[in-house]
C-alpha cells in the first residue's frame, strides 16, 4: 500500500497547477463557455507542448510514455480550473480506443498527431436514448454499407478531425473513424447550460470502407468496454478536481465573510457543511486512485471503475449543491465562478453513464442476482 | 501510488484465513457484548488464541518479545478478522495501551503487563468520561493525589466498556488541581480488584451490557504505573482518542461489507410480493449504493493508516474517516432493518429470526457510535478547524 505520488507525477501537477492558475482563470471558462467555439487556443498549445495529449501514448509514436494514473492526476488539475475543451474526448478517450483496437497501421497514422495536440478526434456513441449501453445502440452500418442517421450529445465535433462512429454492424459493434468535413456529416449544436460543446451529428449516405474501421468488424461491446471506462475514469478526476475547487473556495470565503461580529466559518452550521465537503472530497479521490491503479494494472476493475463514476458524480455534486448554500446568495450570479464548476460536475456525472447505471453494474458485482 | 499487498503481506493473510478456518469464530466462549464496531464480541479465549499465535505482539520491539512485523501487518490482521466475524473486541484497546506502555510506560509497567498482554491474558479498558465530562472532557474531576510510593485516586467515570469483565483500566485524573484545565491531569493503569475500584454494569438500550461506570473510592495505584508524564496526561489522551477513532473504526469496512454480503444473500433468496426482493431495483440501487460507500471508507481508512505509517501528520484524518464509519453504519443496518421487514426486530434465538437476529442489535449499537470516542457534531468541528484552519468557535471556558 503507497499513497505518494512519484517524482514525475508530484511535477505534472504542479506545473498542470501553476500552468492552469495562470492562463485559465475562471473567467477565461466563462467567457468559452458563452462563445460558440469556445476553443482554448492558446491553452491548448500550451498542453500539447508539455507532451499531455500524448500521455497515454508510446513515445515511438511521438506520445510521452505516460500512465493512466498520470492522465487522472492531471485531469483532475484540469477540473480544478475547470479547463474547457476536448482533452478528455481526444487524448483519453478516442486515444484510447485507437490504441486498444486499432491496428498498428492506424496507430501509426491516427496517434502521432493527436498526441501532438495537433489532431482532435471525438466519439460519437450516444442516440436519441441517451445511454451508454449497448440496446442504445440503433445506427446499423456492416462493412461497405452506409452512415445513416443521427448521433446525440457528441462532444467537441466541431473541432474534431475525425468522428469515431459506434454503430451496430456485422453481427456485433462497429467502430467508424469518420472525418468531421466529410460530405454527408452534418453538425448541430446543442446548447447546454454547462457550456461545453455538444452536438447532433446527423450522417448522410456516408461510406463504411473497410479502411474506416477501427478494430474488427462486428465486435463484441466488451472490447468497447474499457475505452468507456477510461471516460468514465477521465470524467470521474474531472470532478473531483471541481469539487476540490468548491471546496477551496468556501472554506477561503467561511474565514473572511463575517456576520454578527464573527467570521462565518465559526459557525458550526458553516463547519459541518465544510467538514462534509472535505469527506466527499477526499472519499471520491482515493476511490478513483484505486479503480485508476488496478486498471493500470490489468486487475478486474469493473466493478471498481462503476463504485467509482456512481459514487463520485453524487457526491460531487452535492459538493456543489452545499458550495452555493455555504458561499450565499453570490454564489448565484453568474459573475461568481461556482456555478460553472457546479455545471461542469453536473455534465461529468452524466458522461459515459449516470450513477444509476454504474449502481447496476456494482450491484451485480456483489452478487445480487441478475434482472433477466 | 500502489494499492497492492507485498507477498508476504498476501501471505500473512492466507494465515490468517487457514487459523479462521482451523478454529471457527463461532466457537470461542465470549463473555462481553459485541458492541457492533466490526470486532465482535469481548472473548478472552479468543484474545489467548491470537496471543498463543504471537500475533498481539508481533509488531513489538524484539527487546520486549515482538517479531518487529511492519505496521500493515496489523492492518490485515485486523481487516481478516473483522472479515471473519471473529470475537475481538478487546484488541484494538490491547494493541493502543501496548504500544503507550512499550513508549513511554515504567519499567514496572512493562515487566508487569507486557508478557500477559502478549499471551492475551490481559485486556483494558479506557477511564475517561466522567457523568458531568462528555464532549467537554476538560471538565473532568477525578483526582489523583501522590502519597507515599503511591496515587490515590477518587472519582466517578463511566461509559467505560467492558470495564467489569478487563483486566486494567487506563485511568485519566487530575494531579495538579491549580493547573490551567488542559493541564494538571495524568494517565493512570488502574487494576481490576483494587480495593475502593467499583465497576457497575449499564445495561444498553440492546438488552446486553457494553458500558459500565466505574466508582474509584481511595484506589491506591504505585507510582510506576502512572503512564507517561505527570500533569502532561491530557495531550496523552488527545492523541489517545485520535489513535482510537483509527484503530476503534478501521475494521468497520470489512465488518460492514460482511453485513452487506448477508443482506445481498437475503434479497437474492427472499420472495416479496411476488418478486425477488434482489430484483425489486430501489433495493439494487441501496444495496450498490452501500458496496460503494463501504469501499470509500475502506480506502479511506487505508490512507489513514498509511499516513499513520509513514508517520505524517493525521490532523483531520482519523475524526473525518470515524465520522463517516459510523454514519455509514448507521445506514446500512438502518437498510438491513427495512430489507428484512417485520423479520427485523426479531432477536437472536427466535425461530423465525433472519440473519440469527444480528441485524436489530446491529441496528441498535450504531446509535452509540456517533456519540461515543467524539460525538459526529464534535468531530465535525475538529476537521474544520484542524483540517481545513477554520476558526474556532468561541466558548464558554478556555
Amino acid at each position: 500500500m503507497d499513497f505518494r505520488l512519484t517524482d514525475t507525477q508530484e511535477l505534472l501537477t504542479h506545473t498542470a497547477r501553476s500552468l492552469f492558475q495562470q492562463h485559465c482563470p475562471t473567467t477565461l471558462v466563462q467567457q468559452l463557455a458563452l462563445d460558440a467555439r469556445g476553443f482554448p487556443d492558446d491553452l491548448w498549445r500550451q498542453c500539447a507542448a508539455l507532451g499531455w495529449p500524448g500521455l497515454l501514448v508510446p513515445a515511438a509514436l511521438d506520445g510521452s510514455d505516460g500512465t493512466l494514473l498520470d492522465v487522472v492526476l492531471l485531469v483532475e488539475e484540469m477540473g480544478r480550473a475547470c479547463f474547457p475543451g476536448p482533452y478528455i474526448q481526444s487524448a483519453v478517450v478516442a486515444t484510447s480506443l485507437v490504441l486498444m483496437l486499432g491496428s498498428p497501421a492506424q496507430q501509426a497514422l491516427l496517434l502521432p498527431g493527436m498526441a501532438r495536440g495537433e489532431r482532435l478526434a471525438t466519439l460519437a456513441l450516444t442516440e436519441e436514448s441517451a445511454d451508454f449501453t449497448p440496446e442504445a445502440i440503433t445506427m446499423q452500418a456492416d462493412v461497405g454499407g452506409m452512415l445513416q442517421g443521427s448521433k446525440l450529445f457528441v462532444k467537441d465535433a466541431h473541432v474534431a478531425d475525425w468522428l469515431f462512429v459506434v454503430v451496430r454492424g456485422n453481427g456485433g459493434f462497429n467502430v467508424v473513424r469518420v472525418a468531421r468535413d466529410q460530405a454527408g456529416v452534418t453538425l448541430w449544436p446543442l446548447e447546454v447550460m454547462s457550456g461545453e460543446k455538444l452536438f447532433e451529428v446527423a450522417f448522410d449516405h456516408v461510406q463504411v470502407s473497410a479502411e474506416a474501421l477501427i478494430g474488427s468488424p462486428g465486435m463484441s461491446w466488451e472490447a468497447l468496454t474499457p475505452v468507456l471506462q477510461r471516460g468514465a475514469l477521465a470524467r470521474s478526476a474531472e470532478m473531483v478536481g471541481c469539487a476540490q475547487y468548491v471546496l477551496d473556495t468556501c472554506v477561503a470565503y467561511a474565514k473572511v465573510r463575517e456576520q454578527s461580529g464573527r467570521p462565518i466559518g465559526a459557525f458550526q452550521a458553516i463547519q459541518h457543511h465544510c467538514a462534509d465537503l472535505l469527506r466527499n472530497v477526499e472519499g471520491s479521490r482515493y476511490i478513483l486512485y484505486n479503480a485508476a491503479w488496478r486498471m493500470q494494472t490489468g486487475l478486474a476493475c469493473a466493478a471498481d471503475v462503476a463504485m467509482a463514476k456512481a459514487h463520485i458524480s453524487e457526491a460531487c455534486l452535492a459538493v456543489a449543491r452545499k458550495g452555493h448554500q455555504i458561499l450565499g446568495a453570490i454564489s448565484y450570479c453568474e459573475e461568481h465562478p461556482l456555478h460553472i464548476f457546479h455545471k461542469r460536475i453536473q455534465a461529468a456525472g452524466l458522461d459515459f453513464g449516470a450513477p444509476s447505471m454504474h449502481l447496476e453494474t456494482v450491484a451485480q458485482a456483489i452478487g445480487l442476482v441478475p434482472l433477466r | 501510488m500502489d494499492f497492492a499487498f507485498t507477498a508476504e503481506e498476501q501471505a500473512f493473510r492466507a494465515e490468517i484465513r487457514q487459523f479462521l478456518h482451523a478454529h471457527p469464530p463461532e466457537q470461542f466462549a465470549h463473555e462481553g457484548m459485541d458492541a457492533g464496531y466490526g470486532s465482535g464480541a469481548h472473548s478472552h479465549a479468543f484474545m489467548r488464541a491470537l496471543g498463543a499465535r504471537g500475533w498481539l505482539s508481533m509488531c513489538w520491539p524484539r527487546a520486549y518479545g515482538g517479531q518487529e512485523r511492519p505496521f500493515m501487518y496489523k492492518l490485515v490482521l485486523l481487516e481478516e478478522l473483522a472479515t471473519a466475524g471473529a470475537p475481538f473486541g478487546p484488541l484494538g484497546g490491547v494493541d493502543q495501551v501496548s504500544d503507550s506502555i512499550i513508549r513511554y510506560g515504567s519499567d514496572a509497567l512493562k515487566r508487569d503487563l507486557l508478557p500477559g498482554v502478549a499471551r492475551g491474558d490481559i485486556t483494558f479498558w479506557q477511564g475517561f468520561s466522567e457523568p458531568n465530562s462528555g464532549s467537554d472532557l476538560l471538565s473532568l474531576q477525578t483526582t489523583a493525589v501522590h502519597d507515599g510510593d503511591d496515587y490515590v485516586l477518587n472519582g466517578h467515570k463511566i461509559w467505560n466498556s467492558h470495564a467489569g469483565i478487563g483486566s486494567y483500566g487506563l485511568v485519566i485524573a487530575r494531579t495538579n488541581p491549580e493547573a490551567p484545565r488542559h493541564k494538571g491531569l495524568s494517565m493512570f493503569v488502574v487494576q481490576n480488584g483494587t480495593p475502593g475500584l467499583n465497576p457497575r454494569p449499564i445495561r444498553s438500550m440492546t438488552g446486553a451490557v457494553y458500558h459500565y461506570e466505574v466508582f474509584l473510592d481511595h484506589v491506591r495505584v504505585p507510582k510506576e504505573y502512572l503512564l507517561g508524564t505527570e500533569d502532561e496526561g491530557f495531550m496523552q489522551v488527545l492523541k489517545g482518542l485520535d489513535t482510537d477513532r483509527f484503530w476503534g473504526r478501521f475494521y468497520k469496512a470489512p465488518a460492514l461489507r460482511r453485513v452487506l454480503d448477508q443482506l445481498v444473500d437475503y434479497a437474492n433468496t427472499t420472495t416479496r410480493r411476488g418478486q425477488l426482493l434482489a430484483h425489486d431495483p430501489v433495493i439494487r440501487r441501496q444495496l450498490a449504493s452501500m458496496a460503494t460507500d463501504i469501499e470509500v471508507l475502506r480506502m479511506l481508512f487505508y490512507r489513514n493508516g498509511w499516513l499513520i505509517q509513514e508517520g505524517l501528520p493525521t490532523p483531520y484524518e482519523s475524526a473525518l474517516n470515524k465520522v463517516l464509519a459510523d454514519e455509514t453504519g448507521q445506514t446500512l443496518t438502518a437498510l438491513g432493518m427495512e430489507l428484512l421487514g417485520l423479520y427485523g426486530p426479531l432477536k437472536e434465538g427466535s425461530r423465525w429470526a433472519k440473519l440469527h437476529g444480528y441485524i436489530q442489535h446491529l441496528y441498535q449499537t450504531t446509535m452509540g457510535h456517533t456519540i461515543a470516542g467524539g460525538t459526529s457534531e464534535v468531530l465535525r468541528s475538529t476537521v474544520a478547524t484542524r483540517g481545513l484552519g477554520l476558526p474556532r468557535e468561541s466558548r464558554g471556558r478556555s
